[in-house]
Order: structure tokens, then sequence, then C-alpha cells
């Protein structure tokens, strides 16, 4: 909405302008021009949607369920009909409020989060369904060809119910593949599958998509999916997009409080401007956001960046320690009762109740004003 | 307490296994009836009735099964897939010719279409005083009566199974190039096709086991000939004979319902599904689909209503609403409470045990129990009968055997609802009732009944509804005296007194009603 992101090296959507430019001229697969939906109890709206894609990128639509991002993935398909603003698919134009091209001329793949395999046909006649125009010659071995690429051979005369879960998804994945689609569309497609195996897959798909060099749209609400695939993320709350960036940037410079929140663990902690200086109970923080004297801020820091030093006349006290694996999150409780986290190395092991001193590197915090209400 | 627990399961294991051999002695007993007759007695039938009859109940059925196909799947579909004022009418007014008994309608239609019937007159006047139409006493007036009578069986399994359809089969053929028209063909039918195929199977059937129709309608099937060689020519063995034939017909068309339907898990849409949006539809469609609608459920119920209404508050009619007539009204009741009551606590301990300790013998019994599933009224009523004639023979020509023969033929729609409702429950809400101090009797009464008493009170509803409509079983065993509405619309029927038969008639039919509407809530909600 009207939240503009306030931090200094980040201004609107200029980052991705000029990552298109560095590819040179290659024209857009898929443009969005301030695209909204009808609204429709059952369905989120969106509202003034606008971004564009270029070829073999890979784009993901991340945020909460309800935020909308399903709908943009529908309106692309041909499945929801656009209420205003314009579609545009290869440059021609398939979606306006007075036009809607019938999905089955766009030339899009798409994966449904529970795959849609029809469970009538075996995997060959699944794979071979958007084939039918072709010789039958030619459509098994272009079927052959997507069951070597995505290592399903030998499965082919499978009904969908007599596969595991990672090869339905591989199945359905093939037969949006096999039709050489413009635009492949994927709508959560690991959500069906059990961590150890999505991630498996993940890798496998990422892979496979830039060998193909596959222009992309894939829609998740799992922040980890998003920056192992994406090229570029975009995050979406209520229906309307709060940030475009590369999955560093998301990460590091979120343009808004909701943004920060939904990619990773982080801590908000009060502070106002004295002197050019932004004051906080963790110490100063340069005020990267021009912000006028005495105004009241929100400095955001991540676990990563916060560490540990025991020290017995410390006032800062650990709450908690949760054992992840790979680190130690560590919950530290402030004097003035602000609880912050800190991600510390699995083998440091400090007790709960122990005294701890806290060491904040400044140059990953980001800033906003404290006027802005937390929006998650 | 543990004591208690195997004493009061033993109690109930008895229970099942009587009624499982209660089940099975008669149906044994018409299969050695018919095993050991004399072979002149099987080849003089092969010889002179069987072909006849039995390609007329296979030909009737397919033409049946063709026309409720057509009717049931494109009336679900209008109603699923569009969008337009009154609908939601239609789609409950489609359900209403299931109130409606095979006899009742086939009366209807000897009327309209008979010799000097309306719709003769009305051809008369186009064609010339000279012209005649085609009499409803053939194979195209059963076929036509029957195929009206049972169309919504296929329209409610097509119905529900288009609410539930995951769109995305549909949307993703759409992403793989095929139209709407491909689509509908290549994958909506085919994954429909286990409900279709179900509702279909129900037709056939019923169909294949009526009486009411057929007998009015003077045309010869397998049913028909079983109860006129009990009656007119009393011919057990022949009968016997006959009532196998029947079974294993009825069977073969179960087991093909079966293998067409042995993928039909597979078919169930797991996970997220999105349900198909209805198309909004215009003034020009709303009034084509109107049309179509009001056509189909006119000529099923509609017409024949407003005659039986017309008739009912004729002179004739008036005249016989008298004392005599409301004791058929009594006998009818009298004799559905009792087998509805009989059937449910019969079929509840059947139906708990099977649930409960499925083991081979329990599971056993309750298949045994649907057996009955293939016994068309007069069979039944045969093999009830040669078990009184053998074994009790003092009861026979009383309410009990009545009774029996309801209890073995309905007991399969009974248990259709039970068994549901009582796998529902979770056997642990059960076993904490056990470990909060009471006892089997106790968690029963607190636990177990009050939570499958929909179920109970559907299985009820259902046998009583049934028995009010039931007609062979009921013309054979009744004692000297005893007639029930279905009996008397049936007599008056067949000596064309229209206006006497009406007012039993539209009884019937309005009785139906009310139930219909509660089995049909349980399918709204599910859907």
């Amino acid at each position: 909405m009207t939240h503009s992101p306030i931090h200094t090296t980040h201004t609107d959507t200029a980052p991705s302008e000029s990552q298109v430019n560095l590819y040179g001229s290659t024209a857009s697969i898929l443009e969005l021009r301030s695209v909204s939906c009808a609204y429709d109890p059952s369905r989120p709206a969106i509202q003034n949607i606008s971004f564009s894609i270029r070829e073999g990128e890979i784009l993901c639509l991340l945020g909460p369920s309800g935020c909308g991002k399903t709908t943009i993935l529908r309106a692309i398909a041909g499945f929801e009909p656009v209420r205003s603003g314009q579609i545009f698919l290869s440059e021609r134009l398939v979606s306006s409020s007075s036009e809607t091209v019938p999905t089955e001329e766009r030339r899009v793949g798409m994966v449904f989060q529970e795959y849609a395999l029809f469970p009538h046909l075996r995997v060959a006649d699944n794979i071979a369904f958007g084939l039918h125009q072709l010789s039958r010659v030619e459509r098994t071995s272009r079927v052959q060809e997507i069951l070597r690429l995505t290592g399903l051979e030998g499965l082919e005369r499978r009904y969908p119910h007599e596969l595991s879960g990672g090869q339905q998804q591989r199945v359905a994945l093939s037969r949006a593949l096999v039709q050489n689609p413009v635009l492949l569309l994927l709508d959560e497609p690991f959500s069906n599958l059990d961590p150890d195996m999505a991630s498996r897959m993940r890798q496998d798909l990422h892979a496979l998509l830039r060998r193909m060099k596959t222009t992309t749209i894939l829609v998740t609400h799992d922040h980890d999916e998003a920056f192992a695939m994406a090229d570029r993320i975009a995050v979406l709350n209520r229906g309307e997009i709060e940030q475009l960036d590369s999955p560093e940037l998301i990460y590091h410079l979120p343009a808004t409080r909701f943004v920060a929140d939904f990619v990773g663990q982080a801590d908000f902690i009060t502070g106002q401007i004295e002197q050019g200086v932004v004051h906080t109970e963790l110490g100063a923080f340069p005020n990267t956001i021009d912000g006028v004297e005495g105004a009241h801020v929100v400095v955001m820091i991540r676990p990563d960046d916060i560490h540990l030093i025991p020290n017995k006349s410390a006032e800062p006290r650990i709450v908690a320690r949760q054992f992840r694996g790979s680190e130690n999150l560590y919950t530290v409780q402030l004097p003035s009762g602000q609880i912050v986290h800190s991600s510390e190395s699995s083998t440091s092991v400090y007790h709960e109740g122990a005294a701890v001193e806290l060491r904040v590197s400044a140059t990953h915090t980001v800033l906003f004003l404290a006027e802005q209400p937390p929006r998650s | 307490m543990i004591a208690v627990h195997r004493l009061s399961v033993s109690t109930l294991q008895l229970a099942v296994l009587a009624t499982a051999a209660l089940i099975l002695l008669p149906l044994g007993y018409v299969t050695t009836l018919a095993l050991s007759a004399d072979p002149a007695v099987w080849q003089r039938l092969w010889a002179t009735r069987v072909p006849e009859l039995l390609l007329n109940t296979v030909s009737l059925a397919g033409a049946v099964a063709l026309l409720t196909l057509g009717l049931g799947v494109s009336t679900a579909w209008m109603v699923t897939r569009f969008e337009f004022p009154g609908r939601r009418l239609w789609e409950v007014a489609l359900v209403l010719p299931l109130a409606m008994p095979t006899y009742v309608l086939a009366y209807v239609y000897n009327y309209l279409l008979g010799f000097g019937g309306p719709m003769e007159q009305l051809w008369q006047l186009v064609a010339g005083p000279q012209a005649r139409i085609s009499s409803p006493q053939s194979f195209w007036g059963v076929t036509l009566v029957m195929a009206l009578d049972t169309f919504p069986f296929v329209y409610l399994l097509t119905r529900s199974a288009l609410l539930s359809f995951n769109v995305s089969f549909e949307e993703v053929a759409r992403t793989c190039g095929a139209s709407q028209l491909r689509t509908m063909f290549s994958v909506t039918l085919p994954l429909l096709r286990p409900s279709i195929v179900a509702g279909v199977a129900l037709v056939v059937l019923y169909v294949v086991s009526d009486f009411g129709a057929v007998s009015l309608l003077r045309y010869q099937t397998l049913t028909y000939a079983v109860f006129q060689q009990m009656t007119g020519r009393s011919d057990n063995q022949a009968a016997s004979i006959l009532s196998i034939l029947l079974v294993i017909l009825a069977l073969l068309f179960l087991l093909t319902e079966r293998w067409f339907r042995r993928k039909s898990r597979f078919y169930q849409t797991t996970g997220r599904y999105r349900a198909p949006q209805r198309i909004q539809r215009g003034w020009f469609h709303t009034g084509l689909l109107t049309a179509c609608l009001a056509s189909v459920v006119g000529l099923a119920f509609g017409i024949p209503t407003s005659l039986l209404v017309m008739w009912s508050l004729s002179q004739e009619a008036q005249a016989i609403l008298d004392t005599r007539f409301f004791g058929f009204v009594w006998n009818s009741a009298l004799l559905s409470s009792l087998a509805a009551t009989a059937a449910v606590l019969v079929g509840l301990p059947l139906a708990y045990l099977a649930s409960r300790k499925p083991t081979w013998l329990n599971l056993g019994c309750l298949q045994a129990a649907y057996a009955g599933y293939v016994l068309p009224g007069p069979v039944a009523a045969l093999a009830v009968l040669f078990l009184f004639l053998k074994i009790m023979p003092f009861f026979y020509g009383t309410v009990l055997v009545l009774i029996v023969a309801y209890v073995l033929h309905f007991l399969p729609a009974g248990l259709q609802s039970l068994e549901p409702s009582i796998q529902q429950i979770t056997p642990n809400l059960e076993e904490v009732a056990r470990t909060l101090g009471l006892g089997v009797r106790e968690t029963w009464r607190r636990v177990t009944l009050p939570l499958i008493r929909n179920g109970v009170i559907v299985a009820w509803v259902l046998i009583f509804l049934q028995t009010m409509k039931e007609l062979p079983a009921t013309l054979l065993l009744r004692p000297v005296g005893f007639d029930t509405l279905a009996i008397r619309v049936w007599l008056e029927a067949s000596e064309e007194y229209y206006q006497l038969a009406a007012p039993s008639a539209l009884l019937i039919v309005l009785v139906g009603l009310p139930a219909l509407f509660l089995l049909l809530s349980r399918d709204w909600r599910a859907a």
C-alpha cells in the first residue's frame, strides 16, 4: 500500500529493471500491467499487480496463504478473469477487462499443488495428453525424451496411484514441460512431499529448468523454497506486491516490516534518532533513512547478526536455547524486557539464565519508521 | 468386567448368527428346490418361457439404463454447471419421482397413453379420427415409465460426483491445449464413470426386480413370471427355477458394476480441491434449461401427481373414503412400522459386530444380509413362504410371515445407512467410556446409541417407506382380506378404476415425500 520502502539503498523496482537491462534485448515473456482481479468472497483479491519476466527466468511469488499469489497464477493461466489491467504473454494481449483468451490457446504449462494427474490414464498417456495434434511416432518419441529428462523411464505403463509422491510430481511436471510451454506455472509444487524429498526435488527441478531454459513462475509460502529456486522473488501481502527483488536483497534489505518478518526470523528494537545517530538499547546505529532529529524508529536485526559473549557482569539473560543441529538459537531478554534472538554455532552451548553481552554487526541492520505498524 | 464383556459379546454373536441363518435358510431352500427339480421341468421351461423372459428382461434393463443415463447425467450437468433463476428448485424437484412407485406411474400412463386416452384424443385432432397411438402396454411403454421413475438414481449420484469433482483436472487439461468439449469427453466424463455406473446399476437392479409396472402394463419379465407361476399355476418348482435365474442375472449385473468400479477409490480427490464454478446464464439459456427440466419433472412427477389429485377429488373417489379405507391406511402403517423396527433391531448387531470385530465369520454374516439386495420381491416371498411351510406351518397366513419377508428384502437398504454411521465412531469413544467406569450396556446406551441415532433413524425411515410401497411380497403373503394401500392401488388399477385407485396412490406418494427429503438432507450436506 502506501508504506513505501524507506531504506536508503533501496528505491522501488530500480534493481530489477537494471537487472533486465544486464541481459540485453530479450523481450519479456510475460508482462502484467496493473492487474486487479474481481472480488469474490471465496478467493483473495489482487490489486494493481505489475511485473514482467524475461526468458529463462525463475520468478517466485511468495506470501502467506490468502495473499492472492495463486489468484495471480490463475489469472495468468486464464482461469481467473481480470477486472482491470492487462496481461501480455509473448507480447500478445491475453487478458484484459474486456477479453480473456481461453487457456488452451495460451501455451502455458501448469503443475497443480495436488498434481491433478488423470487417474484413468497411464503415465505415458497423461504426459501425451497435450500432444494430440502430433503423429503417433512423434508423440512417443517426445514422451520418451521427457521421461528420460525427468528420470521416469520404465514407469510409463503405471497408473498415477501406483507412483510415489515424488514420481507423481515428476509426471505432472513432464506433462507440463512436454508441450514446450512459453511459460511454466508451478503452484506450491513441493507442499505435498516430505521435507527430505522436497529438498531433493527442488535441486533436481532447478537443474532441469535451467537446462531447458524454461521461463517459470513458482508460487510458494515457504521462503527457503523461494530462496533456493528463484532468480527474483515477489513478496505478496493482502493482494499487493510488497517487494520484488533478488533473494539476497529480500533477505538483507527488506522493504517493509512484513517482508522482514516473513522471510526469516527478525527482531525489531525501538530507538530514537539523536544527533544523526539511532540510539537503542543495543547501542547506536547509523541513521540510514534520513530520519529527522527525535524521530522514533525500529531497527530490524536478524539472529545471525547478534553474537553472544558470556560476561558475568552483563545484564541481558539467556531465557531459552533451541538446538537446531547446525546452529543454536538463543532467546535473550534485555533489561527492558525486550526479547532478541541470536544464532550461535552448534558447539557454543550456554546455559539458560547465563548473563551475556551482545555484539551487533551494525552493517546489516535495517531501519523502519516506528509509526509503521507491523503487518503480519 | 471381562466376564461380562465376553458374555454380552457371545449373546450378540448368537444373534448375528441367527440372523444370517434366517436370511440364508430360505435362499438355500429355494436353490435346493430349483436344483432338485425334475429335469423335465427345467427342459420344459428352457424350451418355452426362459428365452423370451430373459430377452424381455435384459432388453428392458438395457433400454431403461440407456434412457436414464441420458436423462440423469444431462439433468445433473444442468444443475451443477449452470447458474440460472430457479436452479435450486429444479435441483430438488428432480428427485421427486423417487417418491412415486412404479405401479402408480404405470397406471397413470396406462390412462394417458391408453386406448381412448387423452394422448390418443389429442393425436386424433391432428391426424384424423381413425389415428391410433401405440399402446403403453408394450416394451416402449414400460421402458418410458421405468426410466421416468428411476432416472433420479443416476441424477443423484452424478450430481454429487460433479459437485465434489476436482476442477483442477479440467484446468490442467485446458493448459494442455484441450478444448472445452474435448475436456468434457476425455477427462470429466471418464472420471465420473464410477458414479454414473453405480447409478445405472441401481436402476438396472430396480428394473429387473420390479413387479408393479410390468404387471400393470402386462409385460413379461422374469420377476412377473415368478409371480404368475406362484399364483396362477401354483407351480413352486418352476417358480424357484425362474427365481434362481433371476438371482443369477442380478448377481451378474452387480459383478459387472463392481468390475467397472474396481479402480474408483483411486479416482477420489485427495488434498486440496477446487469446486467448479457455475456458469451464469442469460434469459435465453434460462428459458431453454427451464423448458428441459420442466418437461422431465412434469412427465415424471408433475402431470401424474396432478391427475392423482384430480381423481382423488372426484365423486367416485370421495365415496370410498370410509372406515374401510382408513383400515387400509392403518394396515400399511402397522406393517411398515413393524418391518422397519424389526429390520433395524436385526441389522444393528450385524453392522456393529462386523465393524468392531471384523472376523471372517462376522463379515460373512454381514455379506449374507446383503444377499437380499439381489432378491426381487416375489423371490423373497417365495423363499420365506417355503421356509414357513416346511418348519413352522402354523404361522402361515399371519403377519409374521410378511414381516420376515420384508426384513429379508429390505435389510440391505437399512444396513447401507447403519454401517457407515457405526464405522464413523472411533472405538476409542467406547473405550474411554469403559475407563470412566461404564459397563457394556451403559456404554451402549450413553455413548454408542446417541452417536448412531441419526443413522438408525434414516435406516428406519427408509425401510418404512420401502415397505409402504412394497407390492409383490405383500400380494403373495398377506393374511386373507388384509389389504394395504399398495394392494388397493394395484387391484383398482388392474381393473382400470383410475379414480378409485387415486386416493391410496396419492397417499403413498405424499407419505414418501418427507422421507425423501430426510434422506436427501444427508446427501445435500455431504455434497
